[in-house]
């Protein structure tokens, strides 16, 4: 990444250079008086800079491991530490703050905020921070560079189409330049070559700026761009 | 600050949402604003009324007089300082020039030329009356001239009016009538108030001598009213008593009651109408929290996904919950706005139309305007409105999780 967003892994990971380490998590949901044990027992560990695939059938829990990771659930018991955190233990307003530091996340239908315009979308994650107005927008049009959208900066997301979307979505998570991108199916929603395309920039996230990267996906296609490949089934995770 | 473009473009999403919204909470306003200040303006002149003066009239109705014998027997009854005969003259300028009003049938009446106008009796009138203070020459003059007037500052501003200048009326509810044409006045005195010893006197008032009407008419007039001043605020309620009592058995039976209150049954049932007034605010302001409450929920409801990809972002439900109690509090502001500037105006088309501002005048309110207390009450009441509506949406927000928003999708 340029001068303006350095990467931040190296100080975000932790001593033994993991950026996600995940120890002995149990997730359990309860419906009514039904409880379901989606991860039992689970252990993960990326190290910094890694880009890695979770696959797995529907209802195996990679979306929910992913969540966890990203800090936006917690587990029942166990222990995840992302960029030397354990998300576990913060408050409700810690946590949302340490997200907005460093978890990038990237989901299936884009979710890009339709009454704003590509590059307004990209700064929303600014807002947070303590950047004046010209530094954020100077960082969010850095970001739709990257993306290679620069063109397309002042168009609302209907102007879009699914891959154009997915990549300012992409702008988005990196923008704030966090330590760990997570990805829930990015290529889900859009066609082969729009897939193809996005797949390539995530490469070139981690190849070229070191970004740790965490993606769910159902497509082996895409796991294969990703350097180590997780298969969870029924809660237990497998190494390919 | 740097949120205010997120919650205006917001707003500007589902527009005709938003502009319905806004104008339903500025009816609301507006009906408060407009509303408050009438009874405002009601209150101001129940305000300028003194506890040591009563009003005595027919039993029956205002419409009908009392026997001019009367004052007598009533200066007779103990607690009694003095009494005035005064008879409503309900007169209007002539649509046509004054020098021309002698030509009589030729004549019409201009109803935006009505002010409020009574034939009193002015000695004891004027004593039990410090408020309206005019200097002694030319209260000597008014005293020496049957045709004298004695008119108010607002009065004499309005019309240009200067002492000695003449002029005419017709008289219309009820219709006094002269054989040779319209009354005929002239301003012996102009009467001044003190706005802070009497802030609420209006002085857009003539009086003129009883005897002058009473002789005009060819001596069949009776008294309209008595006002009647008390040497004890206190025994007000006693004296009216032994007042209606001393004409229980007579003919025309008398209802004596304070000037306050004698003023609130002249303006409808002032106290009635406060209490219609404000339950019809209330109600309209509750109606328009449930529909700008509706309104709010929909919108939250519509953007759940939305709200998920901020807190994921980074956003904490705090801040969450503020964008969408500012959005509500603005839809509020601005509907806020719009109703205060629509009863603004609504204040300056009445009182500025010819016709109506007399007609409004003619009964005490041509201080018709909109109070800056109440329209910042109005403008609370909207900001209110609008938190009201906006908080439990926010909260729901607030509360929701992010894996429960986003799997809702």
């Amino acid at each position: 990444m340029n001068a303006q967003v350095e990467p931040a892994q190296a100080a975000a990971a932790s001593p033994a250079g993991l950026m996600v380490d995940v120890r002995g998590v149990r997730k359990v949901y309860h419906r009514d008086a039904q409880e379901i044990t989606v991860l039992d027992g689970m252990d993960l560990q990326v190290p910094a800079g890694e880009f890695v695939a979770l696959m797995g059938p529907s209802g195996s829990g990679k979306t929910t491991l992913l969540n966890l990771i990203a800090g936006i659930d917690r587990p029942t018991s166990g222990q995840v530490v992302v960029a030397g955190t354990d998300v576990a233990r913060l408050s409700e307003s810690e946590l949302a703050r340490w997200r907005s530091r460093h978890v990038g996340f990237i989901f299936q239908f884009y979710n890009l905020i339709p009454v704003l315009r590509a590059v307004e979308n990209v700064e929303l994650p600014l807002l947070l921070t303590s950047l004046s107005k010209r530094e954020r927008r100077e960082r969010a049009l850095t970001a739709l560079k990257i993306v290679g959208l620069t063109d397309r900066s002042g168009h609302y997301p209907r102007q879009l189409s699914g891959g154009q979307e997915q990549r300012v979505a992409i702008a988005r998570a990196i923008v704030g330049d966090p330590s760990v991108l997570v990805a829930d199916e990015p290529t889900g929603d859009l066609d082969a070559k729009s897939a193809e395309d996005i797949l390539n920039l995530m490469e070139s996230l981690n190849r070229d700026f070191h970004k740790t990267i965490v993606m769910v996906t159902h497509d082996p296609r895409a796991a294969s761009r990703a350097h180590v490949q997780h298969h969870l089934d029924k809660g237990v995770l497998r190494r390919d | 600050m740097k949120f205010a473009p997120f919650v205006l473009k917001h707003l500007r999403r589902n527009w005709i949402r938003t502009l319905s919204t806004v104008i339903a909470m500025s009816v609301c306003i507006f009906l408060f604003c407009t509303l408050q200040t009438v009874l405002a303006s009601i209150n101001d002149m129940l305000a300028s009324t003194s506890a040591n003066r009563l009003i005595s009239r027919n039993a029956v109705s205002l419409v009908f007089s009392l026997p001019l014998s009367y004052q007598s027997r009533i200066s007779a009854i103990p607690g009694v300082k003095r009494v005035a005969t005064t008879a409503w003259f309900g007169g209007s300028l002539p649509a046509k020039k004054e020098g021309k009003a002698d030509e009589g049938a030729d004549t019409t009446t201009d109803w935006s030329k009505f002010f409020p106008n009574m034939a009193v009796e002015a000695e004891p009138y004027f004593a039990m009356y410090p408020e309206f203070e005019i200097p002694p020459d030319q209260y000597r003059a008014f005293l020496g001239d049957l045709k004298g007037a004695v008119i108010g500052r607002k009065l004499a501003s309005k019309y240009n009016w200067k002492i000695g200048d003449h002029f005419f009326l017709e008289s219309f509810i009820p219709p006094y009538r002269k054989k040779d044409g319209p009354f005929e006045f002239t301003v012996q005195a102009i009467f001044d108030t003190d706005p802070v010893k009497h802030p609420n006197t209006d002085s857009n008032l003539m009086l003129f001598h009883f005897k002058y009407l009473y002789e005009a008419t060819g001596r069949t007039l009776a008294a309209g009213t008595y006002n009647i001043e008390i040497a004890d605020a206190s025994q007000a309620g006693a004296v009216s008593k032994a007042i209606d009592a001393a004409f229980e058995n007579s003919d025309a039976q008398t209802h004596t009651e304070t000037e306050q209150a004698f003023t609130a049954s002249f303006i409808s049932m002032a106290g009635n109408l406060a209490f219609l007034l404000n339950s019809i605010g209330l109600a309209v302001s509750f109606t328009i929290l449930l529909v700008t409450a509706n309104t709010m929920s929909m919108a939250v409801r519509e953007r759940r996904t939305e709200i998920a990809v901020l807190k994921t972002l980074g956003f904490s439900s705090l801040q969450v919950m503020g964008l969408i109690v500012t959005e509500a509090v603005l839809l509020g502001a601005l509907g806020g706005g719009l109703g205060i500037g629509g009863s603004q105006g609504l204040m300056w088309f009445l009182t500025s139309t010819p016709g109506i501002k007399d007609m409004l005048a003619g009964i005490g309110l041509s201080e018709l305007h909109l109070k800056p207390l109440i329209g910042a009450l109005g403008f609370s009441v909207s900001l209110a409105l609008g938190l009201g509506a906006g908080f439990v949406p926010a909260l729901n927000a607030y509360r929701a999780r992010i894996t429960d928003m986003l799997r809702t999708v």
